[in-house]
């Protein structure tokens, strides 16, 4: 399958079979698309025979291999909710402001350390685990994170692996303690800001109903800037209150972050919910954002917004591309009392309890669905050039959706596919100056 | 005219299992498998880099 796509002036196809991108003319994009070309029978022919030459190459119509998905029994990776509880009340916020719809609490490092000997027995043979520290607020239990790490690495030694640990975090706590901490023991630190000061404050208010921004900025800036090259990503959220986000992604970038996600928000909150007619104005806004990141990228000043940045060349094989997330398979939540979920947007809902680290078993039904969940169960992924990228979304969003983890959510898919065309046309645009 | 920008690099191994988990990345709401880098591919080119 072909897909042929315009951004301003650039005509771009992409195959999903072979996983190539090429640039074209505007008479190529329309004969390939089946719409009458003005042109000569000379250049008509000289088209047909380019097309035929990608076509030998396998670039283009390439057929879809049927790639198995990766379902290993192994899991690589927990989301550990060592805090139930946070110092925000952010309105947006899909966990219940911390306290995912039951009794705020943190996690004992008992269950830490149950769930760390729970991911080390069920990984197999796997060599590197992941375990990301989350919450509500993670750091409101910082002894309970140290001693984790601490355990994890000297558990994980004895056996010949390794950890790599990922805190999200809004930063509130952070102090030299806690920061000198994070930046020696976690791969990727994940801190929440949702860019200018009005907006942030709007929704990331206190337990005093005020607003966190000036309380919060300082630190995370000292933050990064102690992080020296380490991973991190400033990460936000847009609602309809700022459909404009364009300006807080450069906000960021304009206080010095270099590596910025900013997602839009999950919510039935009315008048915070992204809705259909918001679609257009949201896809104007990735590319207006679009424009100016290759811009500042053109004059030595880019920034990684994580959403324009999909690698074609060196991207996961297409055994991974099929899988899926890998949540409620591979990779699980586990909450402050020790029970497992598919995934941190599971966590709580009893319907999807799947065990706890002190039974140390699994519940074999729900386990079989997410691992027989893969590209080829969501049906209405089948035409559309952005699964291979995608892998069909995320499971929670489908099911808070359509009550099916395999039905895609349509409007995830409008903004995923304008995100997809968006950093395809930054690569090719890096590629023109690379070789100009 | 048709120019091509990017085609996948031949993967030596595939479905190996050692990249990352998907949603462990940056946005834990619409992380996705084409934002992520094959970990194997990633590793050779930092040796080879260095």
């Amino acid at each position: 399958m072909i897909h042929v796509f315009s951004y301003h002036d650039k005509r771009y196809i992409y195959d999903t079979g072979s996983g190539a991108l090429h640039e074209c003319d505007d008479a190529t994009a329309r004969y390939l698309k089946g719409e009458p070309v003005e042109i000569s029978d000379e250049e008509l022919k000289e088209t047909v025979e380019a097309i035929e030459g990608l076509r030998r190459e396998g670039l283009l119509d390439a057929p879809e291999t049927q790639a198995r998905p990766i379902k290993s029994p192994e899991v690589k990776a927990l989301c550990l909710h060592v805090s139930h509880d946070c110092n925000l009340r952010c309105r947006y916020c899909f966990a219940d402001e911390g306290a995912y719809h039951s009794v705020r609490e943190v996690m004992s490092f008992e269950t830490a350390k149950a769930a760390i000997d729970f991911l080390l027995r069920e990984s197999g043979n796997r060599k590197v685990l992941e375990v990301d520290f989350f919450g509500g607020e993670p750091l409101m239990n910082f002894d309970v994170v140290k001693r984790t790490v601490y355990y994890a690495k000297e558990e994980a030694a004895k056996l010949g692996k390794r950890f790599l640990f990922t805190t999200t975090t809004n930063g509130l706590l952070l102090d030299d303690e806690t920061v000198a901490f994070l930046n020696e023991e976690m791969e990727n630190v994940v801190l929440s800001v949702d860019g200018r000061k009005e907006v942030h404050d709007a929704v990331r208010k206190t337990v005093n109903g005020k607003g966190s921004f000036d309380a919060v900025i300082g630190k995370i800036k000292q933050f990064v800037k102690a992080r020296g090259d380490k991973h991190y990503y400033v990460r936000g959220t847009f609602t309809a209150k700022n459909l404009d986000f364009s300006k807080d992604v450069l906000f960021l970038a304009d206080n010095g972050f270099d590596s910025i996600s900013l997602e839009p928000v999950v919510t039935d909150i009315p008048d915070l919910q992204i809705r259909e007619e918001h679609l257009p104005t949201i896809e104007a806004e990735y590319e207006k954002l679009c424009d100016e990141y290759i811009r500042r990228e053109a004059e030595g000043r880019g920034f990684l917004f994580f959403h324009f940045h999909v690698d074609l060349e060196g991207g996961p094989c297409l055994a991974k591309r099929v899988s899926a997330c890998g949540a409620g398979n591979e990779y699980f939540s586990v909450v402050p009392n020790g029970d497992i979920y598919p995934c941190h947007q599971f966590a709580g809902d009893a319907a999807w309890r799947m065990g706890n680290v002190f039974e140390g078993k699994l519940d074999g039904r729900l386990r079989e669905k997410f691992a027989r969940s893969c590209l080829f169960t969501r049906k209405k992924c089948g035409d559309c050039f952005a699964k291979f990228i995608c892998s069909g979304g995320c499971s929670a969003n489908n099911y808070h959706y359509s009550g099916d983890i395999d039905e895609p959510y349509p409007m995830t898919c409008v903004m995923m596919k304008k995100r997809i065309e968006c950093a395809m046309h930054v690569l090719a645009e890096r590629k023109a100056r690379e070789n100009s | 005219m048709i120019k091509t920008i990017a085609k996948p690099a031949e993967k030596k191994v595939t479905a190996c299992g050692e990249c990352r988990s998907t949603c462990q990345s940056a946005c834990k709401t619409s992380c996705t498998v084409g934002n992520q880098s094959c970990e194997r591919i990633t590793r050779e080119q930092n040796i080879e880099k260095k």
